[in-house]
């Protein structure tokens, strides 16, 4: 436990910029029993808390402003590996790579790959319905969660879902998954393995347009070809990731690359891939390579997932976006970011995955310089309104946390706001877990102010 | 033409009046016999339509009341499909198959409708007009509405518009049986050998002798798979599928002959257990369903570890037989027993219930305060 406000100094973000916000306590409970009696004391004492894994989300959903942070990192066991019906199940603190790494012997893997996936906890993953560039195939942590055991914020233990993934009834885990810490904290989770595929092939495909290689995923797309990865990235996060210790060896005087997974059965494989190699150069490709080796194709992956880190050189604060359109939508929308950069003097990385429609245009910024700092988010928010008006959504898979919340209304009705408040009051009535997030607290049309903070 | 607003009026005409309704699709399968406590029928068969078809997305929006086999000839003159397929065929609409969550043989390899399904509009028991999820294949926006619909058996809300995920049709696809031996350790076995085969077959269902028979395939039990893609990789996918035994080619329509040859008057279960005890679920299937007179039939999904039993009840099956093989089925061990459908007389003799814990329950006040939708389908008073 720490009270100290200079040890609770370290707690006091997570991976969004720009917010500090002090937890009054952190409590480190070590075992599942000892999460039980932390959230039933704090039940008695009617006590807000923010529950929290490695705290790398992107959307400040673990940012805890004067109320007790729950920290589960402690519970970090693998209890049970099912080699023969492929589920593990872990504690919520297990982290995402260990638990990879851990079934590996048996040939297996756990598909959703965030990318802070060395660090993130699977119980951090099932509160932000984690994804990942390999999620536009085998899909996002929803659909990898067969049960969860939970304590809700009442103290109440309860078990969702089963073995089976097979549900009479409401589809409870379903409802959890992606409830951002507000319907309860996880002491278990019962997740599905993914059997290694047996062949793997990796592109990267250079283009001397954003535009080009928009079309390109756009033509991939519309194929029919499902690659296991689609993933882009433009010109500025392509020299902050070749000027890093992340050098991938991606062409940097190209606009934009694209790279591309292609994975499963071998058989047939290499069709599919004559096949995107054309659409790309029809699309306008310069060259499209195909990784020779596992250390080819892991240098051409490593940049992609340290992109984030490799900006880290151009400036001291960064913010990670992440917004949706629909995938025919992406050469319109690249074309109006970067409009909307040039207007407001920023500079913006797409590095993004291009085959959901997924983007994430990050701003390498100075938070300190209030100029700087207002204008980032002024074409912050015309991103988002653009991204809502191309019939798409506000995230993806970082969640709403603080840093959506002012959008919740442009992308949905009062009377929807209204039906996810009187969920999340199905599972905390008193709004203890993870207060003031995720939907904003003037949409419910039942409020009376039932939250008292301690 | 109905519209979401003309909905909520009528629902929140029904709230007020405490007049309960029972919501209906295309009524394909009204005789699901859930003894439903209405007095009137709200019907969202003339609720239909495709709303907006993108290819290049393969996505699409259809009103609840659209039927699926519209959906198929829309998706397929653009070479895409809806992999829901649900058992019971392509006459019910794209609302009932969500709301009952509905799935079919390609589940496995393509997913359940809660996989499926990106965003869907709702009308809550009080009259709210409600849009949960969105029209992209990838949103974390908010609390998920949309899972919570799925199969809520139309008790928090009338589905009014969904919206789902498409794939592009395989190249090639190719449909073999494969003759098999159904004793608990062969069995067990060949969910283990599905599972760790180099790829997903778009379908693999075991089919009983009954079933066998009736589809005029053969006169013992097989193992009925459908393999995609392109050429090579069908190719090589049947040359892998050589473990298995013997096989021989079955004619592709005999999935959709499988998914509709559910019998009118009807008892379905669905039996899911772990894939490592599939031969243990099959063998105690077959042993509780045998007696019945008339018979029944049986499939099953090996590498879901789910068996589904069809029994014909217009032979002479009384419902206390029925409620016999039930309750043998539900008292062999671990897993979810699902009643898909019931004779009207054999429902109180069972009295199954579902979503009664204190959560679901907290769910339907919120949701149906007034309890006017579809009240008794999920047993008891809700």
């Amino acid at each position: 436990m720490l009270e100290r406000k200079s040890e609770l100094l370290a707690y006091s973000s997570d991976g969004l910029p720009g917010y500090t916000k002090v937890p009054n306590l952190a409590v480190f409970p070590g075992t599942r029993d000892e999460v039980i009696a932390v959230v039933r004391e704090l039940a008695r004492e009617n006590v807000p808390f923010v529950p929290r894994g490695a705290g790398t989300g992107l959307s400040g959903g673990a940012l805890a402003d004067g109320v007790v942070l729950l920290c589960l990192n402690r519970l970090r066991r693998i209890l049970r590996v099912d080699s023969v019906n492929q589920l593990a199940v872990v504690e919520p603190g297990v982290v995402n790579t260990v638990l990879t790494r851990e079934v590996s012997a048996y040939g297996l893997h756990y598909a959703p790959d965030p990318s802070s996936q060395a660090a993130c906890t699977i119980g951090g993953n099932v509160a932000e319905n984690a994804g990942g560039p390999h999620c536009l195939k085998y899909g996002v942590t929803l659909n990898h969660v067969v049960a969860v055991n939970a304590v809700l914020p009442d103290g109440t233990v309860t078990t969702f879902g089963n073995d089976s993934g097979e549900n009479a009834g409401y589809d409870l885990v379903g409802t959890f998954v992606g409830s951002e810490g507000c319907f309860g904290v996880a002491l278990d989770v019962t997740v599905k393995l993914q059997r290694n595929p047996q062949a793997v092939r990796t592109l990267l495909a250079d283009f001397m347009s954003i535009d080009a290689a928009a079309r390109a995923v756009s033509a991939i797309i519309a194929r029919g070809i499902l690659p296991a990865a689609l993933e882009m990235m433009d010109a500025p996060t392509i020299r902050a990731v070749e000027a890093s210790i992340y050098a991938a060896g991606y062409p940097a005087d190209a606009e934009a690359v694209l790279l591309i997974e292609l994975d499963g059965f071998e058989a047939g494989l290499d069709d599919d891939v004559a096949t995107v190699v054309t659409l790309c150069t029809d699309a306008g490709a310069r060259s499209v390579r195909v990784a020779r080796d596992e250390a080819e194709r892991g240098r051409l992956w490593q940049g992609r997932k340290k992109a984030f880190g490799a900006m880290g050189r151009v400036s001291p604060h960064l913010v990670v976006q992440d917004a949706v359109v629909p995938r025919t939508k992406l050469p319109a929308i690249l074309e109006e970011i970067h409009g909307i950069a040039t207007r407001h003097r920023v500079r913006v990385c797409n590095v993004f995955h291009a085959g959901d429609g997924n983007l994430h245009p990050n701003i390498p910024y100075d938070a300190y310089d209030p100029d700087e700092s207002s204008r980032v988010h002024i074409a912050m928010r015309e991103i988002m309104q653009a991204c809502i008006a191309a019939g798409g959504s506000i995230t993806g898979e970082h969640g709403v946390g603080m840093d959506k919340l002012a959008y919740m209304d442009q992308l949905f009705t009062p009377d929807t706001l209204s039906a996810m408040c009187q969920l999340r009051d199905v599972f905390d009535p008193l709004r203890r877990a993870n207060p003031g997030k995720v939907v904003p607290i003037h949409s419910c049309r039942e409020w009376g102010g039932v939250v008292r903070h301690a | 033409m109905l519209s979401a607003p003309a909905i909520a009026e009528r629902l929140r005409e029904a709230s007020a009046a405490r007049q309960r309704l029972r919501i209906v699709g295309a009524g394909t399968w009204l005789d699901a016999g859930r003894p439903v406590d209405a007095v009137q029928t709200l019907s969202l068969s003339e609720h239909h339509g495709i709303v907006e078809y993108v290819p290049g997305d393969l996505t699409l929006t259809a009103r609840a009341g659209t039927r699926l086999s519209d959906i198929t000839a829309a998706t397929a003159a653009n070479g895409q499909w809806l992999p829901l397929a649900p058992w019971g065929g392509d006459d019910g609409t794209l609302g009932a198959t969500v709301s009952t969550a509905t799935a079919g043989p390609h589940a496995a390899a393509l997913g359940q409708p809660r996989d499926v399904v990106l965003g869907l509009e709702f009308v809550t028991g009080d009259g709210h007009v409600v849009r949960a999820g969105g029209r992209v294949v990838k949103n974390v926006a908010g609390f998920d509405l949309t899972r919570l619909l799925v199969g809520s058996w139309g008790t928090l809300g009338v589905i009014t518009e969904v919206s789902v995920r498409l794939r592009a049709l395989p190249e090639q696809t190719r449909t073999v049986g494969v003759a098999v031996d159904t004793s608990h350790a062969t069995l067990n076995e060949l969910a283990g050998t599905l599972r760790a085969l180099p790829f997903v077959p778009l379908a693999a269902e075991l089919l009983d002798t009954t079933a066998s028979v009736q589809l005029g395939i053969g006169d013992r039990a097989l193992l009925l798979v459908k393999l995609g893609g392109n050429e090579k990789s069908v190719k090589g996918q049947l040359e892998a599928l050589s473990v298995l035994g013997d096989r021989k080619d079955v004619e592709p329509s005999v999935w959709e002959t499988l998914r509709s040859m559910e019998p009118a008057a009807a008892a379905v279960w669905r039996w899911s257990r772990l894939p490592s005890v599939f031969g243990e679920t099959w063998n105690a299937a077959d042993r509780a369903t045998r007696q019945l007179k008339g018979g029944a039939l049986m499939h099953g999904n090996p590498a879901r570890g789910v068996v589904r039993v069809l029994a014909a009840t217009n032979a002479g099956v009384s419902a206390a037989e029925l409620t016999r093989a039930a309750i043998e089925l539900q008292a062999i061990g671990r897993g979810t027993v699902a009643i898909e459908r019931l004779p009207r007389d054999a429902w109180p003799l069972l009295e199954p219930t579902i979503a009664q814990d204190a959560l679901s329950r907290a769910l339907r006040d919120k949701y149906d305060p007034a309890r006017v939708l579809n009240t008794g389908i999920l047993g008891g008073d809700t």
